[in-house]
């Protein structure tokens, strides 16, 4: 089976390796992998702050790379997917035409965990981990899409792992987006008592399927000289299949 | 008054809360609290169910509000009550200050009223020689600490036991203690006194009911009684969106505000008031007058934020907001605080003054979800802000930044040149610039996944 | 639901509340229930509206008419509401509502066919011109302001007591 890869700007300019992970995961279960040339961002940052001209033009590019055929689309990152998904139609509620566009578009996007559990069931696949693991559950994610078990079914299967659970996993860790530049002594009071969460379980990574969230915890823990690695959970679970 | 002008300081605010240990303590102790016992309250019911009927009744009393106020009118008079329409909150408190002042009455007790706060009215009472007693005891503490309340339900949250303390054995000259039992049995000494002896009793109302003019009160102390029905003169100032149309949609909302506030299945009391005292009885007042507050609710009704006053008041969106639980009540600079607060104050306020507050949120969406009346908060801060980018109240660069961004995002030969330059001066742009966002973001790749993907 | 498991709900619920509900037969029972509930009390107050109120057996040395400083009252409410494990307090007939929420103990003797199972069967009776004051009490008086710590007794009654008759 085919399906096209939409990468996310934050891990096409800070973390390839979360893209290249999936590319990975994603080939070792026999999937092909396209990867439209030219993708920007989905316009979730303009988007929230209320720029719905700059957003929607992020939009219509976004719909023109991914409108030609009729593969999923794989999206590892629960905001993108969201916004892809639950907001393009909305931002174009006087464009019926484009509306109708983004509406196709969207019924075929996955976020990664909602693919690999549902389409590929790599949790039944028995991949490895190890160490000590715990999540954090992104907003957007949780709320907007209504993804909670298919991270920890993926997490809970890898051998060796243990996943250790993160009280208040599903509470905002205050990276908000423009958020965290325009009130960042409360965002960075938010993601520092997200790490003191993290930190009390005694995991040795925490895990999410959000760029933007990791970044963040993982300026916490480095406000805090704590050694716990980040790492989105594409990279863990490519990590299983060495 | 200046203040009424110049933007709400959201940001300084926000500094100053987290910097006081107590504070945030005890906004981290209330809202956990509170949130545990909301779902547990909630766990074995059919919420979905249950929310999405109150919704419907809510959402049918604004579709047609005139009417329902009007009907409420004509029934409460019918019960005896003398009805008092007001555009703004200056009406408002001066329809309250020349009831009181007409009979010559100097002190009233009061029962918890958010809209009461509103309307600023405790200070023009007390500037018209009438003194204000507050008989609810979070609403006693920080009356006689001369604050504002910074939660909804539970005004003096951001107090510790030793606070109260402190501030009882300065103002009531008693002795020091902080045990909350000793506190309470101190306040309620001294509010006895002032119920026994009251000639008039102000209150608030959660619901007022269409086709029977009454109003309902909800409270666990029974202050909200002995309020409106030791003293001879009631006062109740409501604002016009508390409609429901009958008695029997009632239960609907006494099954969802108690959960949604403290979790309980029911509050201690629960009064429905209709009218004055009849022949024949011996409970009610015998002058009851009732205050309708418009304020701007009429046009709102007649927009797009028209299901913010579907709110019933009930304090879940704060409990479960996390800026909120960061910094309380007060740095939201209003009458209302936390998510619904942002929106209400926008409304009621205006975006000169309330602009910052739209900041205030990660539109994380956990307010949305515990609303009892699916207020859609979360679409209706998103859709503030767009109308605040509209309006022009947001910073220039921001605005600048966010056309480039439109530019960069639809043109992938200038993303991918942005990103070059960016990494390139990320060190310069990181040394100039210490404390902002870009120290916290990492570093850009040597090689973007588009680059390695080709 | 029965008649009996509606009381059976209402006094699980009142208990719950910490209010103490108990069962009783007939006047003999309640008049001892009574006895038991307002030992050490001195002065309770009884209005003598309804005709159960009037046949309650409480000694006149024990007895006054000034509800606002009582230790206790005693009154028959109008209903109950098995849902919550409220009571049914109205001004209907000539009834003092308040007198049941200042004193200290509230003992609320309660006929067990005037209990309804749920908010709905109570509130759709009430049509369109219900009594001057209807009030639900569930449970004695409870603030927790202070550090939300629980404090029961203020600034109503402290003590529930209810008897089902």
């Amino acid at each position: 089976m085919r399906v096209q890869l939409y990468g996310t700007c934050l891990i096409d300019t800070f973390f390839p390796e979360t893209g290249e992970a999936t590319v990975r995961l994603l080939r070792h279960f026999g999937v092909d992998v396209a990867y439209p040339k030219g993708q920007t961002c989905c316009g979730k940052p303009a988007d929230s702050g209320g720029y719905t001209h700059a957003s929607k033009k992020a939009a219509r590019h976004f719909l023109s790379l991914f409108e030609a055929n009729g593969d999923p689309i794989v999206i590892p990152s629960g905001s993108c997917a969201s916004m892809v998904k639950n907001h393009y139609p909305h931002l174009f509620e006087d464009e019926q035409p484009v509306k109708r566009k983004a509406e196709s578009v969207g019924a075929r996007v996955y976020e990664l965990s909602q693919f690999l559990v549902h389409v590929l069931k790599v949790h039944e696949a028995g991949l490895k981990g190890s160490g000590k693991i715990t999540y954090h559950a992104s907003c957007q994610l949780t709320r907007e899409l209504g993804v909670r078990e298919e991270p920890l079914l993926l997490l809970e299967s890898l051998e060796g792992a243990e996943l250790v659970h993160l009280p208040h996993a599903d509470r905002c860790c205050g990276f908000g987006g423009t958020f965290m530049a325009k009130l960042p002594e409360v965002s960075m009071a938010m993601a520092d008592e997200k790490a003191e969460t993290i930190l009390s379980t005694g995991a040795d990574t925490v895990t999410g399927c959000d760029h933007g969230c990791l970044m963040n915890i993982a300026d916490a823990m480095r406000r805090q000289g704590a050694g716990v690695k980040v790492k989105h959970l594409a990279v863990v679970l490519a990590e299983g299949i060495r | 008054m200046n203040s009424a002008h110049m933007s709400i300081p959201f940001r300084e605010n926000s500094v100053k809360a987290l910097g006081n240990a107590t504070l945030r303590a005890a906004m981290k102790n209330a809202t956990g609290v509170f949130t545990v016992k909301r779902a547990d309250a909630v766990s074995s019911v059919p919420l979905e169910e249950w929310r999405e009927e109150a919704s419907q009744t809510r959402l049918k009393v604004l579709e047609n509000l005139p009417h329902y106020v009007d009907e409420f009118e004509s029934n409460a008079r019918r019960a005896g009550a003398s009805v008092h329409r007001a555009a703004g909150s200056q009406e408002a408190r001066e329809t309250v200050s020349s009831i009181l002042r007409d009979r010559g009455i100097a002190k009233v007790v009061k029962s918890k009223s958010m809209v009461s706060e509103e309307i600023h009215l405790n200070s023009h009472l007390e500037q018209n020689g009438i003194a204000v007693v507050e008989t609810d005891l979070g609403e006693y503490i920080i009356q006689i600490a001369g604050e504002h309340p910074s939660h909804i339900i539970v005004p003096a949250i951001h107090k510790d036991r030793r606070q109260v303390g402190a501030l009882f054995a300065e103002k009531l000259a008693c002795k020091y203690t902080d045990d909350p039992t000793v506190l309470t049995a101190i306040a309620k000494q001294v509010l006895r006194q002032e119920f026994v002896s009251a000639r008039a009793g102000i209150s608030g109302a959660n619901f007022a009911v269409a086709d029977s003019g009454t109003i309902v009160l909800f409270t666990n102390e029974g202050n909200g009684r002995m309020c409106t029905s030791l003293p001879e003169l009631h006062i109740a100032v409501l604002s016009i969106e508390k409609m429901v149309p009958t008695l029997a949609d009632l239960p609907k909302f006494i099954r969802l505000l108690p959960r949604s506030a403290t979790g309980q299945l029911i509050t201690s009391y629960m009064s429905l008031i209709t009218g004055t005292r009849r022949p024949g009885e011996s409970t009610g007042a015998k002058e009851l007058h009732i205050v309708l507050l418009d304020n701007g609710r009429s046009t709102i009704v007649n927009g797009e934020y028209r299901e913010m006053l579907k709110c019933i008041r009930c304090g879940a969106c704060l409990n479960a907001c996390p800026v909120y639980r960061m910094v309380g009540g007060h740095a939201y600079g209003s009458t209302y605080p936390g998510p619904m607060g942002i929106v209400l104050t926008t409304l009621l306020e205006g975006m000169n003054r309330a602009h910052p507050l739209l900041d205030a949120t990660t539109l994380c969406g956990a307010c949305g979800e515990v609303c009892p009346v699916k207020v859609p908060l979360p679409q209706l801060l998103r859709r503030l802000r767009e109308q605040r980018a509209e309006e022009g109240f947001t910073p220039r660069a921001e605005q600048a930044g966010m056309s480039g961004f439109g530019l960069v995002s639809r043109n992938p030969t200038v993303f991918r040149l942005g990103q070059t330059v960016a990494r390139a001066f990320w060190p310069i742009a990181a040394a100039l610039n210490p404390g902002a966002a870009i120290k916290r973001l990492p570093v850009p790749a040597g090689r973007t996944f588009q680059r390695r993907m080709s | 639901m029965t008649r009996d498991e509606i009381i059976e709900r209402f006094i699980q619920n009142a208990a719950n509340v910490a209010a103490e509900p108990v069962r009783v037969r007939n006047e003999e029972e309640l008049n001892q229930a009574l006895v038991d509930v307002l030992a050490g009390v001195d002065a309770v107050y009884c209005p003598a509206v309804t005709d159960r109120e009037k046949a309650i057996v409480i000694p006149d040395h024990l007895r006054t008419d000034d509800y606002v400083n009582a230790a206790a009252c005693v009154e028959e409410v109008f209903g109950a509401i098995a849902e919550t494990g409220s009571l049914i307090c109205s001004s209907q007939g000539g009834k003092i509502v308040q007198a049941g929420l200042l004193p200290p103990h509230h003992v609320a003797v309660v006929s067990a066919e005037n209990i309804y199972e749920s908010l709905d069967d109570f509130f759709s009776t009430l049509g369109e011109t219900p009594p001057t004051n209807v009030t639900l009490e569930t449970g004695p008086s409870r603030t927790a302001d202070i550090e939300l710590t629980l404090t029961i007794g203020v600034h109503g009654p402290g003590r529930l007591s209810i008897i089902v008759i």
